[in-house]
């Protein structure tokens, strides 16, 4: 009964995300500026975030399981690492990126790099508070885990709160984007994107409102794609 | 927490400060590189290691050598040995009867103005080419004996004592020699005589330097201290162009005289420098640090509170509706993003309403997205309360979570016009401001890292406390 009714709601999210992307690529034909820019923010704001979450779990998968098993020197350096990164807004790091990068693509990597860090950290922490209260699980001690142990039997149950912070990338992306286009930080050369219609001073309000629902949706969306196998990792935790 | 967890803590805390110090002037590097916006003084020296230190030494013999071969380049040279001035004499004078004739006669002419300076000779020693190579030869002779540092050191020292015309000329006479004993003779200013010192050491150094006289007669001590502040600004970017870089000064000079070396240096001196509009850098962090510090305190503690409390409710509400309404609101509220919900909200004057509505977007901002996290994830296997949840949870988000909140800080600090560091840094990040920036960002990393040390202090008490209770 759930998992007909989890089939449904995964239905209607996937058939209102196709909505969606008709209407986004009707009113992309259309001739309003400010129209056709929701539209490419929209294409910006998938593909990008798909990108991102894409080289966030490249990255988080690995990074998370290695601090997790040992060596101990790569638990700390991945601490550190979250330190530093976390200590400072995320925007100004974004802004320096995306000044820096000489391509958006690799703005989206560096991106997608720092949430895999975020990601990496997450997944550490719950695969070592599995391991510390599983006591049929081996050797305990942090850094003496067998990793491939760890990847078989830990990785499928710790995987659920990674899957949940994914699910806001899109929403994360948006943000930042909108963040530094407030902070007048963004560059002048940049795609046109959402930023602009969410943090610029008097955009269209149409398109305003229509950006705001859709990162809400597309979160949802997310959140709805992801809720099963998050779930599932958690219970099984 | 014992005493080798609080060291150990602490040591983190600095390292972290020392990478973000390091991040964060890269940062601001690259951004001003990219948007051509550099107001930074020390643009030209590389950012964290300079293989080839510049000293006096080696731009009086570059100078020396561009106007013995005349040329284009020679007038540009001239003025350049015009402006090192005495500091340069050790290294050209000595090195003249090395030089062919015609090129000797030029070097000794473009010296013309620096002997002017120096009071020590008049157009009519300048007259011709050979008289000038006699002046210079003989001027050797008889005044190296003062070109030497313990003597200038004496002569500034009782200048700094009184007024005393004698000492006064003896400086003149080495000209930018003497700069390294003017500097270190600024000393604090505190009191009437400190100023009328300044007032002595200012008008020297003006004169050496080519620079305005800075100071009054009768300046007071205020005007004095601004004063010796801008001297030793002075120094802190033209310093290294007056000094030799001999031994160990030139391998501390591979670090000093870069970017990083440059603030560190301020920094060390109990300052973060100077921003572009002139004000301390420090005292940018004292005006700005009480409104983000609220922000911070709200968006960290309030925001994580009442994300518990929204978990809790959406946990234990009896209706289904108003779990989905809760769950809808809570998406949309951590979706939307942040700065939609500020230019909605922001107005142009900093007022009492703008601070709480800023605090209430933070805060709002922040326990949507955490209250996301907290129903989505732990609580849900443990069967735990929401509360011992979230404080179970605290540990990983606290490295996803405060980034967030600052962000949202930032945004609010800029469209509520309010003094704090977030929108500080913004518009340092924006201007090229390097000081500004470093100050304030580092302000701020100092002030999450210690929130975040606090919050680990505190959690594990809490975490038994609540567990305790729920047994």
């Amino acid at each position: 009964m759930n998992e007909s009714l989890s089939a449904k709601r995964r239905a209607s999210i996937a058939l209102g995300a196709a909505a969606l992307l008709v209407l986004s690529a009707a009113l992309l034909a259309s001739r309003s500026p400010a129209l056709g820019m929701y539209a490419r923010g929209l294409e910006f704001a998938i593909l990008g975030g798909s990108f991102i979450m894409a080289v966030a779990f490249a990255v988080a998968i690995p990074c998370g399981i290695v601090a997790a098993s040992g060596p101990r020197a790569f638990d700390s350096a991945l601490r550190f690492l979250c330190n530093c990164v976390s200590s400072l807004p995320t925007v100004f790091i974004a802004a320096v990126l995306w000044a820096w990068s000489t391509r958006t693509l690799v703005y989206l990597s560096a991106l997608g790099l720092l949430h895999g860090l975020e990601l990496a950290w997450l997944l550490r922490c719950e695969a070592v508070r599995l391991e510390a209260s599983d006591h049929d699980f081996g050797p305990r001690a942090l850094g003496s885990t067998p990793l491939v142990a760890l990847v078989r039997q830990r990785l499928p149950a710790s995987i659920g709160p990674v899957l949940v912070s994914a699910s806001f990338s899109i929403a994360w992306l948006t943000a930042l984007d909108a963040a530094l286009t407030q902070a007048g930080l963004r560059p002048p050369a940049a795609p046109p994107t959402w930023g602009p219609l969410l943090g610029a001073p008097n955009p269209n309000p149409l398109a305003s409102i229509l950006a705001a629902g859709s990162v809400a949706l597309l979160t949802a969306a997310l959140h709805t794609l992801f809720r099963p196998p998050a779930r599932s990792a958690i219970d099984n935790s | 927490m014992n005493l080798q967890a609080a060291i150990r803590s602490l040591l983190g805390i600095a390292l972290t400060l020392v990478a973000v110090s390091l991040g964060s002037l890269w940062a601001c590097a690259s951004y001003a590189a990219r948007t051509h916006a550099n107001s930074d003084p020390f643009a030209s020296l590389p950012l964290f290691f300079n293989r080839a230190p510049v000293g006096i030494a080696e731009l009086a013999q570059t100078a020396m050598r561009d106007v013995s071969r005349g040329g284009p380049d020679a007038e540009r040279a001239s003025r350049e040995l015009a402006r090192l001035g005495g500091a340069a004499l050790p290294y050209v004078l000595p090195a003249l009867d090395s030089l062919d004739p015609e090129s000797r006669v030029r070097v000794a002419l473009a010296l013309t103005r620096v002997a002017e300076r120096m009071e020590v000779g008049n157009r009519d020693d300048f007259s011709s080419g050979d008289q000038a190579v006699l002046f210079w030869t003989r001027f050797w002779q008889d005044r190296a004996i003062d070109f030497r540092a313990p003597a200038v050191r004496h002569s500034t020292a009782r200048l700094a004592e009184r007024e005393v015309a004698l000492r006064r000329e003896d400086l003149i006479h080495v000209d930018t020699f003497a700069l390294p004993s003017l500097i270190e003779a600024l000393g604090e200013v505190k009191t009437p005589s400190d100023a009328a010192r300044i007032e002595r050491l200012d008008s020297v150094l003006a004169h050496v330097t080519g620079r305005s006289v800075t100071l009054g007669a009768g300046a007071n001590v205020d005007e004095a201290a601004r004063s010796a502040e801008a001297w030793r600004d002075f120094w802190d970017l033209h310093g290294s162009e007056y000094t030799a870089l001999d031994g160990p000064r030139r391998l501390v000079a591979t670090f000093a005289e870069t970017r990083y070396g440059k603030w560190l240096g301020d920094v060390l001196r109990g300052g973060f420098g100077r921003t572009r509009s002139g004000e301390s850098a420090r005292s940018l962090v004292a005006r700005s640090l009480p409104a983000t510090l609220l922000l911070l305190l709200g968006g960290l503690g309030g925001g994580f509170s009442l994300a518990v409390a929204w978990a809790r409710f959406e946990r234990r509400a009896s209706t289904a509706g108003a779990r989905y309404a809760s769950a809808v609101l809570g998406t949309a509220l951590a979706a939307i993003p942040c700065a939609t919900f500020v230019r909605l909200l922001s107005g142009s004057e900093p007022s009492r309403a703008s601070y709480l509505a800023a605090a209430a977007i933070v805060m709002l901002t922040t326990a949507a997205w955490v209250s996301r996290h907290l129903s989505r994830s732990t609580l849900v296997a443990n069967g735990s309360s929401p509360l011992a949840g979230a404080f179970f949870v605290s540990a990983p988000l606290g490295a996803t979570y405060p980034p967030f909140v600052l962000s949202a800080i930032v945004l609010v600090e800029l469209g509520f016009h309010l003094p704090g560091l977030g929108g500080a840094a913004a518009r340092a990040l924006g201007s090229g401001d390097t000081n500004a920036w470093m100050a304030a960002s580092l302000a701020l990393a100092l002030a999450t890292l210690l929130l975040r040390e606090l919050a680990e202090l505190v959690r594990p008490r809490v975490t038994a406390r609540v567990a305790e209770g729920e047994s």
